[in-house]
C-alpha cells in the first residue's frame, strides 16, 4: 500500500510528521478512514480518537479535542486543538476530571457561555475516558499500570 | 587636583551601578527570550500549516460571497494593528515597528484614503500617537501572552468591523522572529484572505520555503464535511485568532531577543568605560602624586 505523509498539529507543538499508511479519524459527520489517494477533502473533527497505521510498527492513538482535517495529494494535515497519547492518559485521573466537568456542570449558577464550555469540557474528559478504556483491555499500555 | 581625582571616581562608581544593573537586565531577557523562542516555535507550524490551507482553499473553492473573502473593488479603508512591547530598552524594535507602518501606508497611499491603527502595547501606542498616526483603539498587552485568548477582543472586533464593510482590508505589523539576532518588522494582511501576497510589504522566509508544496492542480474539488459553510464560519475565525497569536508570539520572542542585545551592547559599553575612567583616574592620580613631590622637593631646596 502506498504511504502518504500525515502530520498532525496543535498550537502547542507538533504531535507526528511521519509517512504512514492509514489514518483513522472521528469527524463530525462520524468515523472516517483514510488511505493514500483519498479524494481532497476538508473536515471538521469532533472530540474523538485519531488511529495511525505505520508499516512494520504498532497502531498508534491518540485522543483528540476537536479541530479539522484536510486530505490533500500524498498528504494529510489534522490542525487538532489539543492531542493526547493515549499511553499518556491515567485512567484514574481522567475519571477524576469527568466527575469535577460534571459537578461544574450540576451547577445551576453559571450562563449560556459558561454552560457551553462546561458542556465541552465534559465531552472532552468523557472522550478520553472512552478512548482509555476502550484500549486499555486491548493490551496498550496506559498511564495507569 | 585633588578635586578632579574625585569627580572621576564618583563617574567611575555611577558607570558601574549602571553596569550592574544592564547585567541583570540582560540575564532576565536571557530566560525570557528561551521561553519566548520555545512558544513561538511549537505554534508555527499550526499557524502556517492553517495559513496554507486557506490559501489552497482560496485557489480551489468557490469563495465569493462569503464574508471574510470580500475583495473591495477599491481600497479605501483599512486597519493596522501594530503588536509592539510595552517597555523600551529593546533597541530600535518599536521604531523599526512604526517605520514599517508608515511606510505600507505610504505604498498604499494613492487609493486608500483612510488608514486606523490598533495597537498592543504600550510602546507602539506611544509611537503612534507621536507620529499623528490615526488611532482608533489600544488594547493591554501582557508582558508574556499565556494563551490565544488575550488576542481574541481584538479578534472579534476586526472581524465585526470587516464584516459591516467598514474596512476593506486589514493588516497586521509585527516583528518576526528569524534568530535572537535578526528580527524583520513585517506587515501581513489578515483579511480578506488572499492567495495573491503582496510582495511590497516584505515577505518572511519561513512563509516562503514551503518544503512539501502541494501541487494545488492535481485537486480536482475539495470535499466538504459537513458542508463548505459550516467548515469556513468555524475555521475562519479561528484561523484570524491563530494568525493573531502567532504574530504576538513573534512578536515577543523577537522584543526580548532584541532587549537582550540591547542589554549586552549597553554592558558592554559600561565596561569599556570603566577601563577608560580608570585609566584617565591613575593618571590624575599620578599627576597629583608628581606635583606634590615637586612641592616638597621644591620647598626643600629653598630650606637649604
Amino acid at each position: 500500500m502506498k504511504d502518504f505523509t500525515l502530520k498532525i498539529v496543535t498550537p502547542e507543538k507538533v504531535v507526528l510528521t511521519d509517512k504512514v499508511s492509514q489514518v483513522s479519524v472521528t469527524s463530525s459527520t462520524g468515523q472516517i478512514t483514510i488511505l493514500s489517494n483519498h479524494v481532497p477533502l476538508v473536515s471538521q473533527l469532533a472530540a474523538g480518537e485519531i488511529v495511525v497505521k505505520q508499516q512494520g510498527k504498532e497502531e498508534n492513538l491518540m485522543a483528540v479535542f476537536g479541530g479539522f482535517v484536510e486530505v490533500v495529494p500524498g498528504q494529510v494535515i489534522i490542525l487538532a486543538d489539543r492531542v493526547e497519547n493515549v499511553a499518556e492518559i491515567d485512567e484514574d485521573r481522567a475519571e477524576e476530571a469527568r466527575k469535577r466537568a460534571e459537578d461544574a456542570l450540576q451547577d445551576k449558577k453559571v450562563d449560556s457561555a459558561e454552560f457551553a464550555a462546561l458542556t465541552a469540557n465534559l465531552e472532552k474528559e468523557m472522550n478520553r475516558l472512552r478512548i482509555v478504556r476502550k484500549y486499555k483491555h486491548k493490551g496498550i499500555r496506559t498511564g495507569k499500570h | 587636583m585633588s578635586q578632579g581625582t574625585g569627580d572621576i571616581k564618583r563617574r567611575i562608581k555611577s558607570v558601574k551601578s549602571t553596569n550592574k544593573i544592564t547585567k541583570a537586565m540582560e540575564l532576565v531577557s536571557a530566560a525570557k527570550m528561551r521561553k519566548a523562542i520555545s512558544r513561538v516555535l511549537s505554534t508555527r507550524s499550526y499557524a502556517d500549516l492553517s495559513w496554507d490551507m486557506i490559501l489552497r482553499l482560496v485557489k480551489k473553492v468557490d469563495t465569493s460571497g462569503h464574508p471574510f473573502f470580500r475583495e473591495a473593488k477599491e481600497t479605501k479603508n483599512i486597519a493596522i494593528i501594530l503588536v509592539s512591547t510595552n517597555r523600551g530598552l529593546c533597541g530600535s524594535f518599536n521604531g523599526q515597528l512604526v517605520q514599517k507602518v508608515i511606510d505600507s501606508i505610504k505604498i498604499h497611499a494613492p487609493e486608500v484614503t483612510n488608514t486606523d491603527i490598533i495597537t498592543f502595547g504600550v510602546k507602539g501606542r506611544e509611537e503612534v500617537i507621536r507620529k499623528n498616526l490615526n488611532l482608533i483603539a489600544d488594547f493591554p498587552k501582557n508582558d508574556i501572552t499565556e494563551n490565544s485568548v488575550d488576542v481574541l477582543p481584538i479578534a472579534h472586533l476586526l472581524v465585526k468591523e470587516f464584516k459591516a464593510e467598514k474596512y476593506d482590508k486589514v493588516f497586521v505589523a509585527y516583528m518576526d522572529f528569524m534568530s535572537s539576532l535578526k528580527q524583520i518588522a513585517h506587515v501581513k494582511q489578515l483579511l480578506p484572505f488572499s492567495s495573491h501576497i503582496d510582495e511590497r510589504l516584505g515577505h518572511i522566509i519561513h512563509e516562503k520555503k514551503n518544503k512539501e508544496h502541494v501541487d494545488i492542480d492535481e485537486i480536482a474539488e475539495f470535499t466538504f464535511e459537513p458542508s463548505r459553510e459550516e467548515i469556513l464560519n468555524s475555521f475562519l475565525p479561528k484561523l484570524i485568532e491563530m494568525q493573531l497569536f502567532q504574530a504576538v508570539l513573534e512578536s515577543e520572542a523577537s522584543e526580548h531577543s532584541a532587549r537582550m542585545f540591547a542589554m549586552r551592547n549597553a554592558s558592554d559599553a559600561a565596561t569599556d568605560m570603566i577601563n577608560e575612567l580608570t585609566l584617565i583616574y591613575n593618571q590624575a592620580r599620578q599627576a597629583n602624586i608628581t606635583a606634590e613631590l615637586a612641592e616638597i622637593s621644591a620647598g626643600a631646596a629653598a630650606l637649604e
